[in-house]
């Protein structure tokens, strides 16, 4: 049904501006509208408009959860519908839409593809044509109350999962006895979605259990340590967890931290900005990590991003391309990071002085994008999409009880084998 | 219907030549519906029907179609039951935890070859365990809970709507509002009112019926709704009980207001109680209404798709919501064309066991 309102809506914007200004180009670009992100993209519609009186430039918002995303685009494909020129798309979509999109370099994309990471540039690379253009990068962090760990003796955020456990126990505890029954101790995504993935992959990698399918193509989820991690998880749900986080996406569980009824969040470098803006009840009270450690010693932040596309099915792909071209460049990933804290994809923004006063971490997350664990998007492509969904089936029936963690990832196991073609193996 | 009467003398004549041309106007008329429905029914229901034994990808024009046979539908309908054996220990005793006898896990027991088997559920009979499986294990599930989610659906709806019905349909001030009032609910797009009870079942004390829960003592204020494997279906229930009651309560009043108040005055004569009139006059004469009413919601909620689609997602499916799950998550097509058929077929059964139980005299 959302998609059908989103439908209606594109058609709705595309048929009046095509009425009201006829020699008018209008390209709309289709972004997601998590936090602020929707704001930011309009703002910055607005001044290529400025530049360009000629084009309009309609921002529409797509669905939060990238699989409703990904639904709506597949949708307009299918169709080879004009509707959409330029579209936000995740950083495992390129080789699944690969064939819909058109070549960035065709469209002058050589000139700035240097300033951006070359790891994401080649990821958006299919066959040697350039998908889509880098427009911010994103990893899993931990948040964290400075003023509850302070408050009840912890001098650092918590580096192991086992402390994280302790911690969340006590202060939970705490501010429950003090009056707050509606406080939890660690909130993160656990709905049935491309969000558990990205969570479980860093429940599993951080534990020594691999990253589902190995880079060399063995399909690895069905393994001791893998089912650890996933049992500890679903110990949390009801105990430091709220019961409710197996329906949570991204907003769920900021709105709860944000609102000062979390002490610990899982969450993309988005919420940063936001928990600090003014009508915040934590601002100036919490502050980011990297996510903690399981068996293997090391953490690991699940990489993300999104991307800007332009259709192969645009009537205009010279000036879309232009758009996306300019909505990814320096000046504007700038602002992005310091108004909204989205990580750029423009190296050089990390050392600018602006962008680190906005959002100090950023210098501190050299370290968590260096041990980041990208998800199995390469190698199974172009089936991602249904071993994602495997996957997070899997673990949101363990999280759920509906099954046992050994089943549910022998069975993931099973099911994802099915889908590639390649053989189990070891991590 | 629109054919003239053939009574037996006419038959030996022949119809008249005013009869011929009535029936070829009638004809004539007809004519542009059934143009209409090959158009925008028997067309795509036809592609639907073709693509079910291909296995076509969505979205994905560079791949490349085959025919597949049935092995769409043998995915989907493929069950089995198998008897799960207990867990012994090295000496050949059962493991008992808690005195409870322990299972082997189904994924060890249900066949893998050629096709895979998964569990749809579990049931002890007689002191064994048997596992239902299928191969596409979310599809029956879906048909199960759509099924079980329509009976107890359409029946509330329809005590509830019989109750409202009846009371409206008594001389009272303010009747006219209460009509009106009566159909807001069902006057709310689908959408909006699945996103607002979303809201009202928040797992947390945000939520309306978890704060009133905690208030009142009866819960702890995070039941999750949801999230609960028990509590979704009933959920998704009162979600369509509250939005389709409505719609019920108006067709049976529709119903009640053909029926002649002589006769209750005729039955108040005769010292008849109220409840004996109920189920002397208002019942049957309402039958027909009753079948009709029956017949839609039925087949409106064995279709059912944005509720479940809006609050549950990936969580739980309906039939139609798991049927749009293959097509845009898996972008599997032919077995998504497949279930489509699937459905068709499984509504069309209901719907003609539905006008042979109650259509059959009622409907004529």
């Amino acid at each position: 049904m959302k998609r059908f309102l989103l439908a209606a809506a594109v058609l709705f914007f595309v048929g009046t501006n095509a009425l009201a200004q006829e020699e008018q180009v209008t390209i709309v670009v289709a972004t997601g509208a998590v936090g602020q992100e929707l704001e930011l993209t309009r703002a910055a519609a607005q001044r290529y408009m400025e530049q360009h009186p000629n084009v309009t430039v309609d921002v529409i918002e797509t669905p939060d959860l990238s699989n409703d995303r990904l639904g709506v685009y597949l949708q307009v494909f299918e169709a080879q519908s004009p509707d959409i020129d330029v579209m936000q798309i995740d950083v495992i979509w390129p080789g699944d839409l690969a064939e819909h999109l058109v070549d960035l370099y065709e469209y002058g994309a050589e000139e700035v593809v240097d300033q951006h990471f070359p790891a994401i540039v080649e990821n958006n690379t299919v066959d040697g044509r350039l998908v889509g253009i880098p427009w911010f990068t994103d990893s899993g962090l931990l948040y964290y109350r400075t003023d509850l760990l302070e408050k009840y003796g912890y001098d650092a955020p918590p580096t192991t999962w086992d402390e994280l456990e302790e911690m969340a126990q006590t202060i939970q505890d705490g501010e429950r006895a003090e009056g707050n029954p509606d406080f939890w101790g660690f909130v993160w995504q656990g709905n049935s979605y491309e969000g558990l993935t990205c969570d479980a992959l860093e429940w599993i990698a951080s534990n020594g259990g691999g990253t589902i399918i190995s880079p060399d193509g063995q399909v690895t989820i069905d393994n001791p340590a893998a089912v650890e991690a996933v049992e500890r998880a679903a110990g949390w749900v009801g105990t430091i967890s709220p019961d409710g986080v197996t329906s949570f996406g991204e907003e769920d569980a900021r709105n709860m931290f944000q609102a000062g009824n979390a002490a610990f969040m899982r969450n993309w470098p988005y919420a940063y900005s936001l928990g600090n803006a003014e009508d915040s009840a934590i601002a100036g009270k919490f502050d980011v990590a990297p996510l903690p450690a399981g068996a293997s010693g090391n953490g690991a932040g699940t990489l993300g991003g999104w991307q800007l596309a332009v259709s192969r099915y645009s009537e205009h792909p010279d000036i879309a391309a232009d758009v996306a071209l300019y909505l990814a460049s320096p000046e504007e990933q700038k602002i992005r990071a310091v108004e909204g804290s989205f990580l750029p994809t423009v190296m050089s923004l990390y050392e600018d002085p602006e962008v680190l006063e906005a959002a100090p971490f950023f210098g501190r997350l050299y370290d968590v994008l260096i041990n980041g664990v990208a998800r199995p998007s390469t190698v199974a492509a172009p089936n991602y999409a249904q071993v994602s969904q495997a996957f997070y089936t899997a673990v949101h029936d363990v999280l759920t009880g509906a099954s046992t963690a050994e089943d549910a990832l022998a069975l993931a196991s099973l099911d994802i084998q099915d889908i590639t073609g390649l053989e189990a193996g070891q991590p | 219907m629109l054919t003239p009467p053939r009574t037996a003398t006419a038959r030996k004549r022949g119809p008249s030549r005013l009869a011929r041309a009535e029936a070829r106007t009638a004809w004539l008329l007809l004519l542009p519906t059934f143009v209409i429905l090959a158009v925008i029914a028997f067309y795509p229901f036809s592609r639907v029907v073709t693509s079910s034994f291909t296995n076509a990808r969505f979205a994905s024009a560079n791949a490349e179609t085959r025919y597949v046979g049935l092995a769409n539908y043998r995915a989907l309908l493929s069950m089995t039951i198998r008897e799960l054996p207990r867990v012994v220990d090295d000496d050949g005793q059962p493991v008992l935890r808690d005195g409870e006898p322990q299972y082997e896990s189904w994924v060890r027991v249900l066949p893998r070859e050629p096709l895979r088997y998964r569990a749809v559920f579990e049931f002890s009979l007689l002191g064994r365990r048997y596992v239902v499986g299928a191969v596409t294990a979310p599809f029956v599930r879906a048909i199960w809970d759509t099924s079980v989610f329509t009976v107890i659906a359409v029946f509330l709806e329809t005590v509830l709507g019989m109750v409202i019905a009846l009371a409206l349909n008594t001389e009272f001030r303010g009747r006219g509002l209460m009509r009106a009032a009566m159909l807001v609910p069902w006057a709310v797009i689908t959408a909006v009112s699945a996103r607002i009870w979303e809201w009202m079942l928040q797992p947390t004390r945000a939520g309306l019926f978890n704060a009133l829960g905690s208030y009142l003592g009866i819960s702890d204020g995070r039941t999750d709704f949801f999230g609960n494997l028990t509590l979704q279906l009933p959920s998704m229930i009162a979600m369509d009980v509250w939005k389709t009651t409505p719609f019920m309560a108006l067709l049976l009043l529709a119903g009640l207001s053909t029926i002649p108040s002589e006769l209750y005055e005729a039955a108040e004569v005769d010292g008849a109680s109220r409840l004996r009139q109920f189920f002397t006059i208002t019942l049957p004469l309402l039958r027909p209404t009753l079948a009709v009413a029956l017949v839609f919601r039925t087949l409106d909620s064995l279709r059912v798709f944005d509720i479940f689609q809006v609050v549950l997602g990936n969580r739980r499916f309906s039939m139609a919501s798991y049927t749009q799950d293959l097509l845009i998550s898996q972008r599997d097509m032919g077995t998504s064309s497949a279930a489509s058929v699937v459905i068709f077929v499984i509504i069309a059964i209901f719907a003609v066991l539905y006008i042979r139980m109650l259509g059959q005299r009622s409907l004529e």
